[in-house]
């Protein structure tokens, strides 16, 4: 693979998205109204209840954001890249792209949520490491998602229905990882199982994507 | 040819002796199940499969109510109503081992032909305080010894199972094929994107087809196993909700594999989500219902089963099952997919 490339394909991930600027500040509201509506519907929720909603909203806005990835661009414009640079190096680039922006929007929505309902989160250094680990792995499972459902017929609720069953096993460890973030800081916490599976999840999926990315972008 | 008769033989041998076979003896229920230090009672052990009354030879039934295995009570007369209603009257010690207030006793009766049967924690015996004295020595005067074992081919017997230990050889075998059903048609799936031939991709499409259909019948047949065991069909177990999960991945492939316009391009997408979904199955499978408590056997939802939890006897059955309905699931796959090429070739798409 032509790791060069990387850095150009980055570049030009982020000036597409502050070139179609609209697209951005449409996610950037959607998490906005997502946590006002939870804070219209429920006041102050417990512990588990704001683990629940938090994790669902990160979830809908991660899908909402990623989705686009692929059908942005014109079916010829994406055949013209895979001729300058190697395919491999752009899913890469996109998957970077998308973790980036994931991780933002889950500190953005961490944000929101703590100002309207008051987070329980005590240890503030794991849960950080949680955002970014789940950032990671919606990344990689959307934006792989994606690309196959770019290539469908009706491909918007395709990839909510493909890809929810996958990133399952990772939503529900990284509640639980969230979860250990509410106990107070005397306690010990002991976070590495959960932490290892999830690095070991993502290895696998990243694997895959580049084993299987070259049988999706050729028509 | 040979393997569709295997299947056969293996499938009717386990479903003739996963019912026929009887169950070991068990005791079922005690009464009284609280007694007092130092007073004498009469107990009343109602049996499961058990032969109270059948003539048991020069040795006698004999019954204890025991703690540990240095602690046992054993009882001063045994009479056995009919088959399964035994009564036994116990001379209770005058004061408990260890200082302690109350302890649990569990209960065993000992038939010389039809071997010994279990009953933990059946007896609750409390003393008013503790007392500093001696040891009553009716604790060790009689000691658990010299137990029977049951003869001929049996199940084992378990309190909250009773007759339903015998979905063991249903429910159980189709995770099994499940599991290697759709272990094939990721192997088909990867053989399709090296090769691409229209048969490598009907035999995925056909083993995912009869991995779903396993996966909805080992789902029905652990709901009503549940019902029964658990008191309720659905506890959202971690395997339940994992299953379900599962079964929505391929659903969704089946999804995937519709939406295309071009029956070549379905395949090969279709063939890359599952591989890529195969291989989030295996944390959903295997990891994450180690992480989970469950309330299936095996330590907190541990996938495997314990040492503990088949016999010798399940065994014979349990193994043949599993080979037998694996045989028949790709049978069933294999008639499948060659409808589904009999229809191609009727439409001119092959």
């Amino acid at each position: 693979m032509n790791w060069r490339n990387l850095l150009p394909l980055l570049h030009k991930e982020m000036v597409l998205e502050l070139r179609q600027r609209y697209a951005l500040s449409g996610i950037v509201l959607y998490v906005v109204s997502m946590v006002f509506v939870v804070y219209v519907a429920s006041v102050k929720p417990t512990p588990p209840v704001w683990n629940t909603l938090f994790w669902l909203i990160i979830l809908f806005a991660s899908i909402n954001a990623v989705v686009k990835s692929f059908v942005r661009e014109s079916g010829a414009r994406q055949l013209y890249y895979y001729q300058l640079a190697d395919p491999a190096a752009l899913v890469l680039a996109k998957v970077l792209y998308n973790a980036l922006l994931l991780l933002a929007l889950g500190g953005l929505a961490t944000v929101a949520f703590t100002l309207v309902a008051d987070s329980p989160v005590q240890r503030w250094p794991l849960f950080a490491g949680t955002l970014a680990l789940g950032s990671v792995s919606f990344s990689i499972a959307f934006t792989f998602i994606s690309a196959i459902a770019s290539k469908a017929d009706q491909s918007a609720t395709l990839v909510a229905i493909l890809s929810f069953p996958v990133v399952l096993p990772v939503l529900l460890t990284l509640m639980r990882l969230s979860a250990a973030c509410f106990t107070p800081a005397g306690m010990p916490v002991d976070a590495w199982p959960d932490v290892r599976n999830l690095l070991a999840v993502d290895a696998i999926l990243i694997a895959l994507v580049f084993v299987l990315f070259p049988y999706i972008w050729r028509d | 040819m040979w393997w569709k008769i295997t299947s056969v033989v293996l499938l009717l041998y386990a479903i003739i002796a996963g019912f026929l076979v009887p169950l070991k003896s068990g005791i079922e229920r005690i009464e009284p199940s609280v007694a007092q230090t130092g007073e004498q009672v009469q107990i009343r052990f109602f049996g499961y499969n058990t032969f109270f009354a059948r003539p048991s030879g020069e040795t006698p039934i004999r019954v204890w109510l025991y703690y540990n295995d240095q602690y046992a009570l054993m009882a001063q007369a045994v009479r056995p109503l009919n088959d399964t209603i035994l009564e036994a009257t116990f001379q209770m010690p005058a004061n408990l081992p260890e200082g302690k207030t109350f302890v649990l006793l569990n209960a065993l009766a000992d038939h010389p032909t039809a071997g010994a049967s279990l009953l933990p924690i059946a007896l609750t015996l409390r003393q008013a305080r503790a007392s500093e004295g001696p040891l009553d020595p009716a604790w060790t005067a009689h000691p658990v010894e010299k137990l029977h074992l049951q003869k001929g081919f049996s199940f084992p017997y378990q309190n909250i199972l009773y007759e339903t230990i015998r979905n063991t050889y249903f429910h159980v075998p189709m995770w099994f094929v499940l599991l290697f059903l759709f272990a094939a048609s990721v192997w088909y799936s990867v053989r399709y994107l090296r090769r691409p031939e229209a048969d490598f991709d009907r035999r995925a499409a056909a083993y995912a087809e009869v991995g779903i259909l396993f996966g909805l019948l080992g789902l029905t047949s652990g709901m009503v196993w549940a019902n029964y065991t658990w008191g309720k069909p659905w506890s959202n177990d971690i395997k339940q909700l994992m299953t379900a999960v599962a079964l929505l991945i391929y659903f969704a492939y089946f999804i995937l594999r519709g939406s295309f316009s071009d029956p070549e391009k379905g395949a090969r997408l279709a063939a890359v989500y599952n591989i890529f979904a195969f291989a989030s199955l295996i944390p959903l499978l295997y990891i994450l219902p180690r992480m989970f408590d469950s309330l299936h056997p095996g330590a907190t939802g541990n996938p495997a089963f314990g040492t503990q939890d088949l016999d010798n006897t399940m065994r014979a059955v349990f193994y043949p099952a599993i080979l037998g309905w694996t045989l028949l699931g790709f049978w069933i796959a294999d008639l499948r997919m060659r409808l589904q090429r009999l229809k191609d070739k009727a439409l001119g798409l092959d």
